[in-house]
């Protein structure tokens, strides 16, 4: 697993608003490195570096969103607009998290099969382990094919540009 | 899935450093107030509320860095890594076991069973894996590792 970026320009007795807008556009940043990856389904250690800067992201966020509420919407505990939006984009990125987490736990399960499979004593794969190998690859290629779908969709909207927008306001 | 702690309380306004020390605070409170359960065992829940914890921790820890002397900082961020770590090795495990469970009901009898040995031996493995996770928690107390975080992060 890669290690997360280290965040530059932090500064400690800044508002926590401020400091808000400087981290997350970094988190953000660190989620579109892994974009020239994700066109090879084999790339399995890139995707799963995707997901985990995603989850940084999300919790990075989740951290800030006090940050993004109005004065009025904190004291009342009211909704606006902007925590609407606020929602909305941390939605995207919580689904982004959890399709890249089907992928993963499907790799996670192909190796423990393939490896278990190989172990044994006999020559052939026992048959309900060939099974559930052939089951497994199946729903890692619809899952793959549904994240790179909502990926490109999130592309053509111009995603990663209007979160960065939300973030810096 | 755990909720995160109270960062509603937290003031925007607030310097950040006041506000990491708030958060990391709070959430290493929640990640330890899952320890016992998770070294009990017996309901697989408490190991992965405990590690998720420790991840949010560890963003948090990583976002707020700046804001405290680094080498005792990097200190105890490794021992959080640790945690999450030794925690995740038995996570995955659990999570194998559950889903190799559910599959067993939609295979033919002669096909169960083979899944059934697979399942056995991921619950040996998962014994294994529980040692490193409980020394680890046995070390952190002979240490007093929760008392050295929590008077680093409320600066006391």
């Amino acid at each position: 697993m890669a290690k997360a970026h280290k965040i530059t320009g932090v500064i400690p007795q800044d508002s926590y608003r401020e400091n808000a807008r400087t981290i997350l556009s970094q988190k953000v940043e660190e989620v579109y490195t892994w974009e020239p990856f994700i066109h090879d389904a084999a790339r399995r250690e890139e995707l799963h570096n995707m997901r985990i800067s995603i989850k940084r992201l999300r919790y990075t966020m989740e951290l800030f969103r006090v940050a993004y509420r109005s004065s009025k919407t904190h004291a009342k505990g009211a909704t606006t607009t902007n925590d609407k939006r606020f929602n909305e984009f941390l939605g995207v990125i919580v689904d982004l998290q959890e399709i890249l987490g089907d992928v993963h736990d499907c790799d996670v399960v192909l190796e423990v099969l393939t490896d278990y499979g190989t172990q044994a004593v006999q020559t052939d794969v026992a048959p309900g382990i060939a099974k559930l190998i052939a089951r497994t690859k199946e729903i890692r290629n619809a899952d793959y094919k549904t994240f790179l779908e909502k990926w490109e969709k999130l592309s053509t909207v111009n995603f990663k540009q209007q979160l960065l927008l939300f973030l810096a306001s | 899935m755990v909720i995160g702690p109270k960062i509603e309380d937290i003031s925007p306004d607030e310097t950040l450093e006041v506000c990491a020390r708030q958060i990391i605070v709070n959430y290493f409170h929640q990640m330890m107030s899952y320890k016992e359960g998770a070294k009990d065992g017996s309901d697989i829940e408490f190991v992965h509320d405990m590690r998720v914890t420790s991840r949010r921790l560890r963003a948090a820890m990583d976002n707020f860095a700046d804001c405290f002397p680094e080498k005792s900082f990097k200190k105890l961020y490794k021992k959080i890594k640790l945690i999450t770590q030794t925690m995740g090795a038995v996570r995955d495990l659990d999570v194998l076991i559950v889903r190799f469970e559910k599959e067993l009901g939609t295979l033919p009898k002669v096909e169960q069973s083979d899944i059934r040995k697979l399942i056995a031996h991921l619950q040996q493995e998962r014994e294994e894996a529980r040692k490193p996770m409980l020394t680890l928690f046995t070390k952190l107390e002979e240490t007093d590792f929760e008392r050295k975080f929590l008077t680093f992060f409320q600066g006391l």
